[in-house]
Parts: structure tokens; sequence; C-alpha cells
């Protein structure tokens, strides 16, 4: 599987270098998400493949992957709190509980009505709309600044 | 008799490697199955009986646990529930999370989970929502182990994700109770966990508290998401909070529907097909125009909904698959779906709350 040794390959560069600017050719669309070392799973997604998963054992690594394919960096940090406190309005989540750019919205006890008033919020915020099918693949607040901003940018090209 | 443990760990290899690496969009979140092989748990010996916990190992069979074995004797105490007598016939078991708040029965319930609940248990920061998980599958293993003649340990069942995460039951190849295919179903809010469970037909379940409020407006909520003609009927209802009840009772049988369909929120977005509450034939469902675009081919009208208040606090809604209305033409009305619902403490006490005033049939 050469694409997916070349997707390894580069995780490990940019492993080593996180800062660096994308280094992945136009073509090839890759977004490589936040791992968390108690979990160690690496997600993968191509427009060449369908979406691959790696778990391997927990290591004590943790590391940061921020680059997307387009050269951007993450979503910005306001994009990021933006979205925390809509989720927090929402889920009427606690003063004490942080919501986080890794918060799963799962964790933080949403429900699926949750999920979809926490998207029309966002859709009324941002002025974009969200298809059933992105909607579906947000699993953390990272998910869903990351989403909004593709949204956005792809709203004013 | 149950196997060694050198049994297991040869086992264990050769299935390790067989294992290929599998695509799956949905895997990342897929936390019930891990995707190799968890490596031998270590043999616990007890009063002389060799308790072995069951291995995660594909195309291994599961050894059944035998009544009166140290252990098994607890779920063989859960007493057996009247048998589903035809696909149209579902049994629904709640419990309420409120009330169970005894430790020792709680640990006893985490015990029956296997190590990827709990370990997603223990992602869980909030201490209400890690209980939430562990009741949620507790509930499940227990109930299903009374529908396989409470001859199977509620620890041994293994579950899987069909392709849109869906969660089934993996039977063992060589089970007899695989010939007539459980299925079953959970939906929990944070008061209520209910598992609804089904012969030969597929199922979704939900439920929702009566007195949830929305943080936006019924309306624009149900214009975003729900069909026009939905929306004209909610419309016309006056009382802003019997809109919100009927906006919760049309949330709840739809999210039933998409759940029973399987295929995911994005597989039947609520705005292709309406729900009609008030028909002469029950409760209808309809694709709209919407519909016809390519790629909803799979929605699918044969299905039977059923909406139940419960205790007077939250609505339950149940669909389940029709096969015989194939046969049926549209005018014939659907035979009722036969509910039974229990309120159960598993391993403590079981009550039956259908046809009381705890159950109260809506459509």
């Amino acid at each position: 599987m050469p694409a997916f040794v070349l997707q390894l390959y580069i995780a490990m560069c940019l492993q080593s270098d996180p800062e660096c600017p994308a280094l992945l050719d136009s073509r090839i669309h890759l977004e490589v998400a936040n791992v968390i070392s108690s979990r160690s799973s690496v997600s993968f997604r191509s427009q060449k493949m369908s979406f691959v998963s790696i778990r391997s054992r927990p290591s004590s690594l943790r590391f940061k992957i921020c680059c997307s394919a387009t050269g951007e960096a993450q979503a910005k940090k306001e994009t990021v709190d933006k979205v925390c406190m809509i989720v927090k309005k929402q889920l009427a989540v606690p003063d004490g509980t942080p919501v986080t750019a890794e918060s799963k919205f799962s964790e933080l006890g949403a429900d699926s009505l949750d999920t979809v008033e926490i998207v029309m919020g966002l859709e009324e915020e941002f002025n974009i709309t969200v298809d059933e099918t992105s909607a579906q693949d947000i699993a953390t607040v990272q998910d869903a600044a990351d989403l909004i901003e593709k949204l956005v940018t792809e709203k004013t090209a | 008799m149950p196997p060694t443990a050198r049994a297991i760990s040869q086992a264990w290899r050769a299935a390790r490697s067989r294992i290929r690496m599998r695509h799956h969009h949905l895997l990342l979140r897929c936390r019930a199955m891990p995707l190799l092989p968890l490596p031998p748990r270590t043999l616990r010996v007890s009063g002389g009986l060799v308790h072995h916990r069951l291995i995660r190992c594909h195309g291994m069979p599961i050894p059944r646990r035998t009544p009166g074995v140290s252990g098994g004797r607890l779920f063989a105490s859960l007493p057996l529930p009247p048998p589903l007598q035809s696909p149209r016939e579902v049994h629904v078991w709640y419990l309420c999370p409120d009330e169970l708040n005894n430790q020792s029965q709680l640990n006893m319930y985490e015990e029956l989970l296997s190590p990827s609940e709990r370990e997603y248990a223990d992602s869980m920061k909030a201490t209400m929502l890690r209980k939430d998980v562990v009741l949620s599958r507790a509930l499940l293993r227990t109930t299903l182990s009374r529908y396989t003649g409470c001859k199977i340990d509620p620890r041994s069942f293994e579950f899987k994700k069909n392709k849109f995460g869906k969660p089934e039951v993996l039977w063992p190849l060589d089970d007899s109770t695989a010939e007539q295919p459980l299925h079953f179903n959970i939906s929990h809010t944070t008061s209520l966990i209910a598992c609804g469970i089904a012969i030969n037909a597929h199922i979704g379940i939900d439920v929702e508290e009566k007195k949830r409020n929305t943080t936006k407006n019924i309306l624009s909520l149900a214009r975003r998401y729900f069909t026009p003609s939905e929306v004209d009927s909610l419309a016309e209802i006056s009382d802003s909070d019997a809109q919100r009840k009927e906006f919760l009772k049309l949330w709840t049988l739809k999210e039933a529907y998409v759940k029973a369909l399987g295929m995911g929120f994005s597989g039947a977005p609520f705005s292709t097909f309406s729900i009609m509450l008030e028909t002469s034939k029950g409760i209808r469902i309809s694709k709209t125009s919407n519909a016809s675009r390519p790629g909803y081919d799979h929605l699918s009208e044969n299905w039977l909904f059923t909406l139940a208040e419960l205790n007077s606090s939250h609505y339950m809604s149940v669909c389940i698959e029709d096969s015989s209305r194939s046969q049926a033409g549209p005018e014939d009305s659907p035979a009722p779906v036969g509910l039974k619902v229990w309120k159960t403490v598993p391993f403590v006490e079981d009550t039956l709350v259908s046809g009381t005033e705890a159950v109260k049939l809506i459509a």
C-alpha cells in the first residue's frame, strides 16, 4: 500500500518538525488530526483512499500535527474559541468543566438534538450551511472549527 | 471444557496473523471493537475453578458458561422473559440511572463490560456520564442474555458495527441463537436508558424527556431540519408548550426511524421523509420529493411505528421493519406493534409496566 506508506512517512516527518509548512503535493489533499497519546490513533483522509485508521499500542509520545494540505495553519484560535462558547452555552456546561479544542461532544454529554442545535448555532454564527454528511463526522470541537474554516473559505472563494 | 491458557494464546497468535487493516470511515469512533485482538487475559483461579474472561479473538468459539459455576450463578438469576412471538413484537427494558446509586451494584454492572467498553467509560470525564455508559452497556448485555435463554453470560457478547456505525451483535459461529437473530437498539437521556429488542426485524428506539427545552426556536429548528408538511403541522399549534411537545414527538419518531435504518444521520436526513401522526392508520411515514435525489433509494416506507409516554415524563418512539407490508397494499392498515415494557434493575428487580398507567400509548 504505497499511499499508506507515504502517509506514515509524512506523519513521521511532521512528528520530528511539527511547525513545518505543508510539504504535500497539492494533488493529494491530506488532513492530519490531533493525536492523543492515550489512544494513539492516527487518522488520515485522502481523496484517493477511503478513511484509514491505525491504532498502535499506547506510547508516551504526544505530538500535534498542525498542517493541512493547503498550507494554512489549523483552524484559527478565535474560531475554536467561538465554537467552544457555542458548545458551552448549548450543553450548559458547568463552569468548572473545561471545553477545549480536543473536547469530544459525546464526552460533554451531547445527544443528537444537542448536536443539531450546535450545528445550527454554528451556521448562524458563521453564516454557512453544514450538510448532514459533514455534520456526522464532527466528533470534537476541533473538527467543528476545521469544518467551519473550510466552509467559510469555500464560500469566499 | 474451557480452553486452556495455551490453547487461548495459540488461537490468539493465529488470529493476529489473520487480521487485516480495515478501511472504515467511522472506525476511529468504533469503540466497541478493537482492531487487533487483545492479548489473552490472565487466568484467575478461584475456589478450584478456573475462570477465564472471554477473549476477543475472531473465529474462536465462545464457550458457554454453565449455570451453577461461580460467577455464572449471577446471570442465571435473570428471570426468563416471555418470548418474542412475532417480528411485530417489541420488548423494551429500561432503567433509571438516578435511582441506581448502590456502589456495589454499580461495580457488579461494571464487571460485565468488556475492556474496550470500560476504556470508553473511563474516557468520560464527568462521573454521571461514566455511570450512564456503564449502565447502558450492562443493560444491553443483561437484556441480550435474557433473550438467549439466560444461557449466555452477559460478559461474553461481542459486538460489531455495520459500515455506518450501527452496533450489532456478533454471534459466535456455532450458536443456534443466530438462526433467530435478535436485533437491539439503545437510547438514553440523562434520566432513562432504554433497550429495545426485536426478533428478525431491524429496530430503532428513541427516548426524550417531555420537559426538554430547546435553545433554538422550535419553528426555526423545524424549518432547518424537518419537511415543509411537518413545519406546517407544527405551525398550526398555537400553544408554545404543546408545539414543543409535538416537536419532541416528531423528533423521537424520526430519530427512531434513522436508527432503525442504521445508516446514520446522513443516510436519512430528516428533510427527506415526513412522519404523520394523526392518520387513521396510525403513524405513517412518506418520502418527500427531496428523497428522489440520487443516493436516497434505500429510504423505505415499510416500517411500523409506535409512540408512547413513559411515566408521564418521557416520550418513547419505537420503529421496526415490517416485512409483511410488501404484500399488503398501502390502503391496508398495518397491524399494531405488540409492545411490552419492563422497568429493570438488573439482577435485582424487574417490573412489567406496559398495560399500566406508566406506559400510555399515543399512537
